[in-house]
Formats: structure tokens, sequence, C-alpha cells
């Protein structure tokens, strides 16, 4: 059915192409967020700061699916690993600081110390994941493949926070002033140096990503395994290292998020909870296995977010989202950006 | 990964095992009969311990329904079961009805929610649906958090008991009863002509639909049945602890309910029913002797989940099948076809 569509899509007129429940969609979402933003700011600015975090969470999260069909439901995991890394990190460097108050290479890079040693090790344990699960459950067999690899990973998250919480308690421990410096006017808006970091790094490290994928040779190898992996196999791509690198990186991409956001959410054993169902949230609503369409979706999610967090309560922040989801798969069951290419756990 | 009599042939070799199988049942239906007559199970501790035994065997049941035999992960499950505690509850307490009339009422209720999941995400593939199931739980355990007028939110909800009494044991012959049923229904289901379908669509799609079978429609009410059974042991979690917590929706009550029946052996239904005593009483000793670390327990659930997956897909049932096999070829290894038919077993094929 979804091939059906594809030859349709270019006999399409123009006008309808867009006017589609996507864009309708998008529209409303920017209509409503110029509004509030102009009522608070400071919404806009924890969208922005919030969004690109979990577009780095839904990112890792669709690559993974699309290019190995798994779907991981130990990523939230990787972003406490990643919070945990900034603590032990960043708690030393901040008593240097206080130390060395006028310190500036400490005071401002001392942060991105943290950052850097959680993508590191969030890859490591990505590799090592390929290699001491996902490889042997290849070996074994690929029958129901992504069931089998939902509940692998569902396992492991289970041991993931229950050592974590053997390891460290179960109370939170956070930073409290990751960047120890006065607010930023940004156009007549003050905004605290924690958001403006979280954003900027968030659209550094897509930029990267998306070159990554779009230019370089192994990113294309990646695209390639991701739409056919016999194909790609064919062409002379050597999956084990793709399988290698993708886990690397979506990992490292979470674990780096959770190093980032730690003045936002500080560390228990179930901080990766609720950023595991934004990323998922997100995957569905954009179509699984889609990374550009997650990382809009992410920001779209991190509106939805802040708004019900503004304007309800904050406990209804699970509820609602659930609501449009059943709407989105209602309407549109690919999600809002659903690929037109049939992934191969679709075959 | 089911066995499936196909040919005259492999049914004829079957029956030796199925006549074994059936004598294991009803060996072990006495054994749990008996079991709370049986020194360390007589105190009251150790009677609880079974009650919670029989109640999670019959979940992971009704969930290895679904994952073992549809493929679908139903990943809210303890938040259907909540759903039925809850509507049992609220009834119970509001209009003063039985706590007899919940379990219907609150199968309904759950099995009326599983149907509108079930048709939204079962046309989609399953992890849709694993997935979808896990957002409904959350926005179940969200609302029963936030509508506090009705639930009393993280408060609890006190709940009238089911039976007039203090006593573990008749609560627990209620529980085995619910659970035998349970397995009895559940195996008459998979046994008939939509068992069949059932498993068709599990094992290959494409194949099921090209012979006639509307996929969707029996995974919506495989999944529906599942559910409702789901509502049943939720109204006897509420109306035996007395209090619900918008806690017993929490993926970690899944994720043990999942575990359990994994590692029991998906597709067999037996296979969670018997692993669910040992594992259950065993992790309970546990938290009794370690409660220093409460999460251990869950480290060992994750653990062998993972080398379940990884190593023994088929589970306890299927390493009990396969020495059952053993067993059964034995005493006439002179009987060739019995003998060489018996070889392929299901879960040896690498």
């Amino acid at each position: 059915m979804t091939t059906a569509t594809a030859t349709n899509l270019k006999q399409v007129p123009l006008l309808r192409r867009y006017l589609n429940l996507t864009s309708a969609i998008l529209v409303v979402a920017a209509a409503a967020m110029i509004v509030v933003s102009i009522q608070n700011p400071s919404l806009l600015v924890n969208t922005l700061a919030t969004g690109g975090m979990w577009a780095l969470m839904a990112g890792g999260l669709a690559l993974v699916f699309g290019v190995m069909n798994i779907p991981s439901f130990v990523h939230g995991d990787l972003f406490m690993v990643g919070t945990l890394v900034a603590l032990f990190v960043f708690t030393p460097i901040q008593s240097m600081i206080q130390d060395a108050p006028n310190d500036f290479v400490l005071k401002w890079l001392g942060p991105f110390a943290g950052m850097i040693l959680a993508f590191i090790l969030g890859a490591v344990i990505g590799v090592l994941m390929e290699l001491l699960l996902f490889r042997q459950l290849r070996r074994r067999s690929r029958e129901q493949w992504v069931m089998n690899t939902f509940l692998l990973t569902a396992g492991l998250s289970i041991m993931f926070e229950n050592v974590a919480m053997m390891a460290f308690g179960n109370l939170p421990q956070g930073i409290s002033r990751y960047w120890d410096v006065p607010p930023i006017d940004v156009l007549g808006v003050p905004v605290a140096m924690d958001r403006l970091v979280t954003f900027i790094v968030a659209m550094g490290t897509l930029a990267v990503f998306a070159l990554f994928l779009q230019r370089s040779r192994t990113g294309r190898a990646m695209r390639a395994v991701s739409m056919d992996e016999t194909g790609a196999q064919m062409a002379g791509i050597g999956l084990t290292r793709i399988y290698q690198l993708t886990l690397a990186l979506s990992c490292g991409l979470a674990a780096l998020a959770g190093a980032v956001l730690i003045w936002l959410t500080p560390f228990t054993p179930t901080v990766g909870a609720s950023p595991l169902l934004i990323a998922w949230y997100v995957v569905i609503l954009a179509g699984l296995g889609n990374v550009q369409g997650a990382v809009v979706g992410a920001f779209l999610v991190a509106m939805v977010q802040q708004l019900t967090g503004y304007y309800l309560a904050l406990n209804w922040v699970d509820v609602l989202p659930t609501g449009i989801i059943i709407l989105v798969l209602l309407f549109k069951p690919s999600g809002l950006f659903g690929s037109e290419v049939k992934g191969v756990w679709e075959q | 990964m089911v066995t499936t009599s196909t040919t005259p042939a492999a049914s004829a070799a079957q029956r030796g095992p199925q006549r074994l199988g059936l004598i294991a049942a009803v060996v072990l239906i006495a054994v749990s009969i008996a079991l709370p007559f049986v020194p360390p199970f007589t105190g009251q501790d150790w009677q609880r311990y079974l009650v919670g035994a029989a109640l999670i065997a019959a979940s992971a049941v009704a969930f290895d329904f679904t994952a073992g035999y549809i493929d679908i992960v139903n990943f809210g499950f303890a938040a259907f079961m909540g759903l039925g505690g809850y509507t049992s509850a609220i009834l119970v307490n509001t209009y003063g009805i039985s706590p007899w009339l919940g379990f219907p009422l609150g199968a309904l209720t759950a099995g009326i929610l599983g149907l509108l999941t079930g048709l939204l995400t079962l046309r989609l593939r399953g992890i849709y649906a694993a997935v979808m199931t896990w957002f409904v739980a959350l926005a179940l355990l969200g609302l029963a958090r936030n509508l506090t007028d009705v639930t009393r939110g993280p408060l609890g909800l006190a709940v009238s008991p089911l039976l007039a009494t203090n006593d573990n044991l008749p609560y627990y012959y209620v529980m085995l009863g619910i659970l035998i049923a349970t397995l009895v229904v559940l195996t008459l289901v998979i046994r008939s002509r939509v068992g069949l379908a059932f498993r068709a669509i599990g094992q290959n799609l494409q194949a099921a639909r090209a012979s006639g079978i509307n996929p969707t429609v029996f995974l919506v009410a495989n999944f529906t049945i599942s559910c409702a059974f789901a509502g049943v042991f939720g109204v006897f979690y509420a109306h035996y602890y007395g209090i619900l917590t918008p806690d017993v929706m929490g993926t970690s009550h899944t994720i043990e309910i999942l575990a359990i029946a994994y590692i029991g052996g998906r597709g067999s239904l037996w296979g969670p029913a018997v692993i669910a005593f040992p594992m259950y009483i065993a992790v309970q000793l546990l938290k009794v002797q370690l409660s220093s670390q409460p999460a251990l327990y869950l480290v060992i659930y994750g653990l062998l989940l993972i080398l379940v997956m990884l190593y023994r897909p088929d589970g306890a049932a299927g390493v009990i099948r396969s020495l059952g096999h053993r067993l059964d070829r034995r005493p006439k290894s002179g009987a060739g076809p019995a003998g060489a038919s018996a070889t392929p077993t299901p879960g040896a094929t690498a």
C-alpha cells in the first residue's frame, strides 16, 4: 500500500501535496508557539532547549530502528548514564572553580568535559551492546527480530536502572550551577546560560549528525543499510561495522543529551524513563525510522509538553500526548512524516 | 516455535507426549491444591506468596496468549489489570455491589479498552501495538494519579475484601481456580480453529493472509480476550490486597509479568504458569533476605530475560518439553517411527 502512494506522489498537484494534515499541524503549532511566546517568552526558550535534546534522543532512536530494526527500550538508560557521567566529571571541576573563581577555561569549558566523556562512554556501551547482545541474537535467529530485540532491550533497561539504584541510591543528585554566569539578553529576553548552551549544543550536534548522515561515505552506507540491507551488502558495505557505528552513535547521543540536560533532570536511576517515553512518542509521531522527521517531531513534542505543563498541570504531561498520538495514528498510521520507503522490518 | 500437528504421522508421534502432558497437568494441579498443607507453606506468609504466585502465573498465561501466539507484546498489561481493579473497586465502593460482580465488570472495561487499543494499532505492525499499549498504560497511570476525586490518587483506594476472612487459604483456592480456568479456556481457544489462525498469523502473516485469514480480526480478538482476562486478575488483585494505588499499573509490574511469561516459555501457556510459582516465591524470599537491596530481584529478572532471549527462546517450557520427549522415547526405543519422528523437537533448530 505504501508503494502505491509513492507512485501517486508525482501526480498529486503541488497545492494538494502541501495542503495535508502534516503541514496543517505544523502551521497550527508554529502559530500557537508564536502567540504563546509573545505572552510568555520563557516557554519558547524552554521549548527550544528541551526540544533540541529530545531531538538528539529521538534521532538516535530512529536511527537504530531504521538501520538495525531494534526498537530500543534502553535508550532512556543511556540518558541516565549521561547524567551520571556529568555528575562525576563536573563535581570535581566545580570545586576547582570554587577555588579559582576567575579561571576562564574552567568556568566556560568545564561542563563540556562531562558532555564529551558522556558521549564517549555512551558510544562504548553501544558497541558493547552490539557485540554482547544483538550479534549473539542475530547469529542465533533473525526470526521475530523486532519483538525479540525489544524484549532484549527491555531486560537490559531493568538491569541498568536497578544496578544504578543499587550503586548510587534512589535520591536525586544534580548540579545546581552548571554555568555560573548571569543570564544573557537575547532580543530583550533574559535567557539563562544553561538553556542557551543546551540549545547551541543540540543544534551543533544535529548539524554534525545531519552532515555525517547526508555527506560522508559512512553515513551514506548507514542510510543504504536502513533502506535495503541485502542491497547494501551486495554493494560491498560491511554490516558489522555499520551496526557497531549505528549503536555507538545513537547511544552516544542519548548519553550526551543526559549530560547536557542535567541542570533540568538530576540523576535518579529512573531519570531516563521520561526522555525514553518522549523519544518514543516523537518517533511514533514522526514515523518509525525516520530521522529527519524525528528531529522536527521532537520540537513539536517539546512544545506540547511545555504548553500542557503551563496551562494544565505538570502531571498531565503524560496523558495529553497519548491522546494526541491516538489521533495521529487514527488518521496517519505511518506517522506525520511517514516514509514512503518500505523498511526492512516491514518485509 | 509452536508445535503443531501438521501431518497424521506427526500427530501420532505426538500422542505420546500429549498423554504425558495430561498426566503432568493432573499431577501439577493436585500438587498445587495440596501445597498449602505441606510444611513451609502452612504459614500465612508462605500462603500469601502462593496467592501472589498464582496471580502472576495467571497474568503471565494471559500475557503469553498474545505474546506467544500472535507475537504482540502487550506492554501495558498491568494497566489493563489496574483498569479492571479500579472499575470494580469504584463500583463496589460507590454502589455497594458484591465484589464478585466486579469480575465481569472489570473484564468488560479492560476488554473494551483492549478492543479500542487493538483496533487502533493492530492493523499496523506489532511494534506499534507494543509501544501504543505502553502509552495507553502511562496515560491510565496518569489518569489514576490525577483524578484524585475518584481514585484518591497516590494515597491509594481502600477496597472491600472479596471474602469475609483474613485467612490467605481461601483466597489461594479462588485464585488457583481462576488460574486453572484461565489455562483451560485459553488452551481450548488455542487448540480450536481460531487458535490455528492465531498461530498462523504469528508465524507468517503473509502466508496467513494468503490462505484467507483476515489478520486484523483475529489479532484484535486475541488482544481483547487477553485484556479482558487481565481485567479479571486486576479485580482479584484489588479485592485481595485491599488497596489500589496507581503504581499497580506501572511498567515495572508489566515487566515482571513479561519476564515470567518469557522465562516460562513463549507460546506454551503452561510454561509461564509452571515457572511462576518457583520464580515468584524465590523472588519473595530474596526480597525478605536482602531487604537492603530491594532492586536486586529486578536485576535478576532482567538478566534471566536477556539470557532466555539469547540462548533459550522457548524458555523453561522448551527445556521441560525436550526432557519429556527424552523420557517418552526411552521406554519404547524399539518402536521406530515414534522415536524417529520425535527428533525434530522445537527449539532445537539453530
